[in-house]
C-alpha cells in the first residue's frame, strides 16, 4: 500500500476512478444504444427473457457493500475480461453472419469492445496502484464457446449486452466507492452503500 | 526534381545492365562493375565508389585500373579524386554528395584514345526525415456517437526522397492500426476514438535514409473534443416584458461529457452581440431565461457549448433564433417643442406643438395616442385643455400669454411619465453665446457657450435653407449640462442649414441664437450671370444677381470678374460677395469686351456665362459738344438768312413771288357798269361778249413760229401733263399764291425746266398787275407778264378732258384765272381752278394767250364748265368772301401807268383795287 499512500498515487487513483466512472457511464449508454440496435438487427424481441448464459459474469452480488476495494476491482476485472472475450466472439460471429453489410452493428460492437478493454485497463491500473498484481488472463477467460445454434447465439449475445449494461452500473458504483477519500474505504466498505 | 533524375538514372542503369547482360550473354564481355550499386546518399555526406575491372578484360584488352576515367553525366571527375587501389580497382571519392550527379559512370581509355564505358550507377541524394513537430489533435463530434480525431503535425524539411508518415496511437495495453495520411504529409484522421482512456499518439516519418518519430502525445480524447453545437433552439416570451426563455437540445450525451454554455443575443438590426454572463450558464442545462431585455424588442439568440470543465474546444455557434419581448408602458415622455406664429395677430398666437415619437426602447410598445394638456399659467382659474391626438403635432390658437404644455404617450400597457414644456410670454431670459458649428465624422456638430444661469435643457432647431422650398423646422433636445452636440437628422452635404439654439430655464426661455452652416461645402453649381447696366467709353457698370442658396453649395467667399478683349489678356477683379454691381474702368473705347464672373466658396469657384459688350466710341458729352455748336451754327445761319430775306423781301417777292392781284377783290362794276353784276353766262356770247374784251394782251404768233410753238412749247406741256398724272398737285398755276410756289418754280422743278424756259422765252405773255389788291396801293401797271402759266392751263385741260388733249394743245390759247385766296381749297389742286376754254370758243379766242377776267365774273365761267354741282356752292363762297372784305371802289385814274412802263402789246386798262379789270 505504500504506493497508494503517495500523493501522486492518490491523485492517479482518483483520476483513474473518475475517468473509470465516466467510462462506465458512457459504456452503459452505448450498450443501451447497442442493445436497441442489436435487437433490431438480429430480429429479436426487446422484451425477450434471457436465461443466465454460461460464462457471462453476473453483476448482482451478495453483500456487495462488504466487499473490499480490491475485491471489487478483481471482480470487475474478471467480469470485463470475460466481456471482452464474449464481445470479441460476438463481433466475429456477427461478421461471419452478416459480413461487412451491417457495419453499424459491427462498429457499435467494436466500440463497446474497445470500451470494455479500456475499462479493464483502468481496473488493472487501479490494481497496480493497490500494489496488487494483475491476475493472469489465462484461466480467467470464458470457457470455449459451446456449439450453439444461430438463434441461441443471438440470445446469448443479447444476454451478454444486458449483463454488460448491468455491470456498467455496478462498476460505476464500485469506482465511486474506491474514489472516496478515506484510504480505509478499500478495506472497510461503508455499510450504507449497496449495489 | 530528384524523382525525375532518378527515373533518368534508372533508365540509364537498365540500359547499362542490358548491355552488360548482352556482354555476359556472349555478345560483349562485361569488363567491370561499380560498388555500391545505386546508392541513396545523404546530402552533404562523403561518398566513395569503386570500379572493379574483370580479370578477363585485363588480358584481353590490356585494360588496367589506371586507365579508368570517372564521369558524372558527361563531365569527367577530376583525377585528384581518383585512387588506384590495385590494377583492377579504381575508386573515386566525393567529399560532398551535393556535387554528385547521376549517372556516375566508370569509363576506360581503350587503345590509347578511345573512351569506352565500363559501368554506371544511379546516385540518389536526399535527406533523412526530420522529427515531426507540433503534433496536436482534436476530436470533432460529427454525430451523437461519432467522434473522429484529427491530428496534425509539422513534417519538417523536404527530404527529396519518398518519405512516409504514419500516425501511431495506442493504449498502454493495446495497439491500434496506424493512421496513414492520404495525399498529405501533415495530418491524419482517426475515425473513432474512445474516451476516458489515455491515448498515446505520435508520428513516425521514414524514408531511405532513416526514420524519425515525434514526441508522443498522451491524452484522453475526451479532453480535446469540439462538440456539436446545441440545436433546436427556441425562444419564448416570458411573463415579464424583459425576459425571454431559451430552450435547446444538446447533441452530446451527458454520459460523454457535461457541458457549459455561452448564450449571446442582440437586437434585430444591431450588429453588436451581448452575452449572458458565462457563470450563469456554466452548468449542464437545456434551457435558460435571459433577463434584462428591453420590452417589445425583437432579439436574436445563439448558443454554443463545451466541456463543463473548460477542457477542450467550444462548439460552433448554433443557428440564430429570434424572439420578441412583450410590451411595457413607455419609459419616458416624448420630447416636446413648439413653433409660435404671432404674425397674424399681436394679441394671439398660433402655437404649433411638436413632439418626438418615442424611440422603440422608450415606447416599449405601440404608442396608441398622445394626451396633450395645455394650461394657462396666467389664469389659474381656467381649467386646462386636454387633447388626445394620434399624430406628433398639434396646432392651437392661444391668447398671448404663458402656458404649460404637458404631453403623455399611451400604449396598450400604460402611460408614460409626462413631458412638460413652458411657453413663456416672451423669451426674456439670457441666450446662449458664441454659437458655432463644425463638421465632424460626417455629422454636423454645433457648440455654444452656456449662459450663466442654470439651464434645464437646450432645444436646437434647424432647417434646410432653400429657395425652392420652405424652411421645414427640425429640432432636438439636449440636456442642460452639455455645450455641444451633433445634429440628429439627415444632414445633407452642400446644403445650407440655419441652426438656432434656445436655452430653456425652469421659469422661462432664452431667445434663440442662430448660425448658418454646411456639413460639407462644394463649388457653386453655377456662376453668376453678369450683364452690363451701363456702358461708357472707358467704363462699364456690371450687375449680377446673387446665386440662390441652392446654387451656392457653400458660403460665397468672393466673386471674381474676368474680362478681356478679343485678343487681349484676361484681367481678373475680385469683388466682395455682398456686392451686386461693379464698375470696370480704364476700358478701351469702341472695343468688344468679354466678361464672365466666378463665385467662390471654400471649395472652389465656378464661372458663369460669358457676356460681351462694346464700349462706346464717344464719351458722355462728347456728342453734345459736337452737335450743339453745329445746331447753333445752323440756326444762326438760318436766322441770318431769314433776316436777309426779310430785308430783301421786296426784291425777293418781286423775283420769286410776284404779287398777284386777287380777282375776287376786283370791282368790275365800277369800272364797267354796263356789265351785269350777276354772273349769268348762259352762252358763249354772254360769256365772252365782244364788248367786254376791252383790255387784252395779244400774243402774236407768227407763222414761222408755229412749228416751234407746237413742238417746243408743247413738249413741256406734255411733260407737265405726265408729271401731273403721277403727282397731281405738285405743279402750280398762275394762282401760285394758293399753291405757295411760283409758276416758274413749279415748272423748273420738273425735268423739263429748260424746255419750259425756252417756252417762256418764245411765248410772250401779257400780265396785268394790279396794285389794288387788298392793302396794296392800287397802281395801274401794265407790264408784260412773265408767267408761263398757259402751259399749265393746257396741262389742266388735258387732264380734265382725257382723250382730247391733242386738240386742245393745238389750240395754244388758254385762259388763266386766279381763284383768289378765298377760293383756296387745299384739298384740291390749284389746277382745278384753271379752266379750259371749250373748243367752241377756240376760234374766237385765237390770238389770246391769256384772258384774265376780274372779279366774280370769272368764277361762273370756270366752275360752270367744270362741274355744275359746285357752282352754286362756290359762288356762294365767293360771294360770302367778297362780302367779308372791305371793298373800296377806287378808280385807277390816280395811278396811270407811264408810257414807258406799258408793254407794247398791252392795251391800257383801268384797274381798280382788289381785282382785275377785264381786258
Amino acid at each position: 500500500m505504500a504506493a497508494a499512500d503517495s500523493p501522486s498515487a492518490t491523485l492517479q487513483r482518483r483520476d483513474l476512478c473518475s475517468r473509470g466512472i465516466r467510462l462506465a457511464g458512457k459504456m452503459r449508454s452505448d450498450v443501451i444504444d447497442l442493445l436497441d440496435t442489436y435487437v433490431e438487427r438480429q430480429g429479436l424481441d426487446a422484451s425477450a427473457s434471457v436465461a443466465a448464459v454460461e460464462g457471462v459474469p453476473v453483476a448482482a452480488a451478495e453483500r456487495w457493500d462488504e466487499q473490499t476495494g480490491t475485491q471489487r476491482l478483481l471482480e470487475n476485472l474478471a467480469a470485463y475480461r470475460a466481456f471482452r472475450a464474449l464481445l470479441a466472439q460476438m463481433l466475429e460471429e456477427q461478421r461471419e453472419q452478416l459480413g461487412e453489410a451491417d457495419a453499424v452493428l459491427g462498429q457499435a460492437l467494436a466500440a463497446v469492445l474497445l470500451q470494455v478493454s479500456a475499462f479493464a485497463y483502468h481496473l488493472e491500473e487501479l490494481l497496480r496502484l493497490e500494489s496488487r498484481g494483475t491476475p493472469s488472463e489465462e484461466g480467467a477467460g470464458p470457457p470455449p464457446p459451446p456449439h450453439l445454434g444461430l438463434f441461441e447465439r443471438k440470445l446469448r449475445g443479447l444476454g451478454v449486452l444486458r449483463e454488460l449494461a448491468q455491470w456498467a452500473v455496478r462498476s460505476a458504483r464500485d469506482l465511486r466507492q474506491l474514489a472516496k477519500p478515506s484510504p480505509a474505504s478499500s478495506l472497510a466498505p461503508s455499510p450504507a452503500e449497496s449495489p | 526534381m530528384f524523382s525525375g533524375w532518378n527515373w533518368v538514372a534508372h533508365g540509364l542503369y537498365l540500359l547499362l545492365n542490358i548491355c552488360s547482360l548482352e556482354v555476359s550473354g556472349g555478345l560483349v564481355q562485361s569488363c567491370g562493375h561499380i560498388i555500391p550499386e545505386s546508392p541513396v546518399l545523404a546530402l552533404g555526406s562523403n561518398f566513395t565508389a569503386l570500379c572493379i575491372l574483370n580479370e578477363s578484360c585485363l588480358d584481353f584488352g590490356n585494360i588496367y585500373a589506371n586507365q579508368i576515367i570517372w564521369k558524372i553525366k558527361n563531365r569527367v571527375v577530376p583525377r585528384e579524386q581518383y585512387r588506384e587501389i590495385n590494377r583492377t580497382v579504381s575508386s573515386v571519392t566525393f567529399n560532398d554528395t551535393s556535387s554528385l550527379g547521376t549517372p556516375l559512370t566508370c569509363n576506360i581509355l581503350a587503345d590509347g584514345q578511345i573512351e569506352q564505358n565500363i559501368y554506371g550507377i544511379t546516385v540518389t541524394v536526399g535527406l533523412p526525415p526530420e522529427k515531426p513537430k507540433n503534433l496536436s489533435c482534436i476530436v470533432h463530434q460529427v454525430s451523437k456517437l461519432s467522434y473522429p480525431m484529427t491530428c496534425t503535425w509539422n513534417p519538417g524539411r523536404h527530404t527529396f526522397l519518398d518519405t512516409h508518415f504514419r500516425l501511431k496511437y495506442r493504449w498502454p495495453q493495446e495497439n491500434f492500426p496506424d493512421c496513414i495520411p492520404k495525399d498529405v504529409n501533415n495530418s491524419c484522421k482517426i475515425t473513432d476514438v474512445q474516451f476516458f482512456v489515455n491515448l498515446e499518439v505520435w508520428v513516425e516519418a521514414a524514408n531511405a535514409l532513416g526514420k524519425a518519430e515525434s514526441d508522443p502525445l498522451v491524452l484522453d480524447p475526451i479532453e480535446i473534443v469540439k462538440p456539436l453545437s446545441p440545436h433546436n433552439l427556441s425562444v419564448n416570451s416570458g411573463i415579464l416584458p424583459t425576459v425571454l426563455k431559451l430552450s435547446w437540445e444538446n447533441r452530446i450525451s451527458a454520459a460523454v461529457m457535461k457541458l457549459k454554455f455561452n448564450i449571446r443575443y442582440r437586437i434585430v438590426g444591431d450588429t453588436n452581440w451581448m452575452q449572458v454572463p458565462p457563470e450563469d450558464t456554466a452548468s449542464p442545462r437545456t434551457s435558460f431565461s435571459v433577463q434584462g431585455l428591453r420590452p417589445y424588442t425583437e432579439y436574436v439568440f445563439s448558443i454554443r457549448c463545451m466541456k463543463e470543465d473548460g477542457v477542450g474546444y467550444w462548439s460552433d455557434w448554433s443557428e440564430e433564433k429570434t424572439g420578441v419581448t412583450t410590451e411595457d408602458k413607455p419609459s419616458k415622455g416624448p420630447a416636446i417643442w413648439r413653433i409660435i406664429d404671432a404674425s397674424h395677430s399681436p394679441a394671439s398666437w398660433t402655437v404649433r406643438l411638436m413632439w418626438k415619437a418615442l424611440e422603440p426602447f422608450e415606447a416599449n410598445g405601440v404608442v396608441l395616442q398622445y394626451e396633450v394638456t395645455v394650461r394657462a399659467k396666467s389664469s389659474l382659474s381656467s381649467p386646462p385643455q386636454k387633447y388626445n391626438v394620434n399624430t406628433t403635432n398639434l396646432t392651437l390658437k392661444l391668447p398671448n400669454g404663458t402656458y404649460e404644455v404637458t404631453v403623455i404617450a399611451h400604449n396598450r400597457v400604460g402611460a408614460s411619465p409626462p413631458s412638460v414644456l413652458l411657453i413663456p410670454a416672451s423669451n426674456s431670459k439670457a441666450p446662449v453665446k458664441n454659437v458655432r458649428t463644425l463638421p465632424k465624422d460626417g455629422k454636423l456638430w454645433i457648440g455654444w457657450t452656456a449662459p450663466n444661469s442654470y439651464v434645464l435643457k437646450y432645444v436646437i432647431e434647424w432647417c434646410l435653407v432653400s429657395s425652392s422650398s420652405d424652411c421645414i423646422i427640425e429640432w432636438q433636445n439636449e440636456p442642460g449640462n452639455v455645450q455641444g452636440t451633433y445634429l440628429k437628422g439627415d444632414i445633407k452635404p452642400f446644403k445650407c442649414y440655419l441652426i438656432t439654439v434656445y436655452p430653456l430655464y425652469a421659469d422661462g426661455q432664452g431667445s434663440g441664437q442662430s448660425v448658418k452652416a454646411y456639413l460639407q461645402q462644394d463649388r457653386p453649381s453655377k456662376g453668376p450671370t453678369v450683364q452690363t447696366k451701363k456702358v461708357g467709353k472707358a467704363e462699364a457698370v456690371l450687375t449680377w444677381n446673387h446665386l440662390t442658396v441652392d446654387e451656392q453649395n457653400g458660403f460665397i467667399r468672393s466673386y471674381t470678374i474676368f474680362y478681356k478683349t478679343i485678343d487681349g489678356n484676361e484681367t481678373a477683379v475680385t469683388v466682395d460677395p455682398s456686392k451686386t454691381e461693379y464698375t470696370l474702368s480704364s476700358l478701351t473705347s469702341d472695343t468688344l469686351y468679354t466678361v464672365r464672373m466666378m463665385a467662390y466658396t471654400d471649395e472652389g469657384g465656378r464661372s458663369g456665362p460669358d457676356f460681351t459688350f462694346t464700349t462706346q466710341k464717344f464719351g458722355k458729352g462728347e456728342i453734345e459738344a459736337i452737335v450743339v455748336p453745329v445746331c447753333l451754327a445752323f440756326l444762326l445761319i438760318v436766322l441770318l438768312g431769314v433776316l436777309f430775306c426779310f430785308n430783301k423781301r421786296d426784291l425777293i417777292k418781286k423775283h420769286i413771288w410776284p404779287i398777284v392781284p386777287d380777282p375776287s377783290k376786283s370791282n368790275i362794276a365800277q369800272w364797267s357798269p354796263q356789265v351785269p353784276a350777276k354772273h349769268n353766262f348762259s352762252s358763249k356770247d354772254q360769256m365772252y361778249p365782244e364788248g367786254s374784251f376791252t383790255d387784252v394782251s395779244v400774243v402774236e404768233i407768227e407763222a414761222d413760229d408755229k412749228k416751234s410753238f407746237s413742238e417746243q412749247d408743247l413738249k413741256p406741256f406734255d411733260l407737265l401733263k405726265k408729271e401731273k398724272s403721277t403727282s397731281e398737285g405738285h405743279s402750280s398755276g398762275i394762282g401760285g399764291s394758293s399753291c405757295m410756289s411760283s409758276p416758274r418754280q413749279s415748272v423748273s422743278d420738273s425735268d423739263e425746266g429748260e424746255t419750259t424756259q425756252n417756252t417762256s422765252s418764245t411765248v410772250q405773255y401779257s400780265t396785268v398787275v394790279l396794285n389794288g389788291y387788298r392793302d396794296q396801293t392800287p397802281v395801274q401797271v401794265f407790264s408784260r407778264s412773265e408767267s408761263t402759266q398757259p402751259l399749265l392751263d393746257s396741262e389742266e385741260r388735258s387732264e380734265d378732258h382725257a382723250g382730247g388733249g391733242d386738240s386742245t394743245t393745238q389750240g395754244q390759247q388758254y385762259f388763266k384765272q386766279n381763284g383768289g385766296q378765298d377760293e383756296t381749297n387745299t384739298d384740291r389742286p390749284c389746277f382745278e381752278r384753271t379752266k379750259q376754254i371749250t373748243p367752241a370758243n377756240k376760234g374766237d379766242l385765237v390770238g389770246f394767250v391769256q384772258l384774265q377776267i376780274s372779279g366774280q365774273s370769272s368764277q361762273p365761267l370756270g366752275l360752270g364748265l367744270e362741274k355744275n354741282t359746285q357752282e352754286a356752292a362756290l359762288s356762294h363762297v365767293l360771294q360770302t368772301s367778297t362780302e367779308g372784305q372791305t371793298v373800296r371802289p377806287e378808280t385807277v385814274e390816280g395811278n396811270p401807268l407811264s408810257v414807258d412802263e406799258m408793254p407794247k402789246s398791252y392795251l391800257p386798262q383801268t384797274v381798280r383795287q382788289g381785282g382785275y379789270m377785264p381786258q
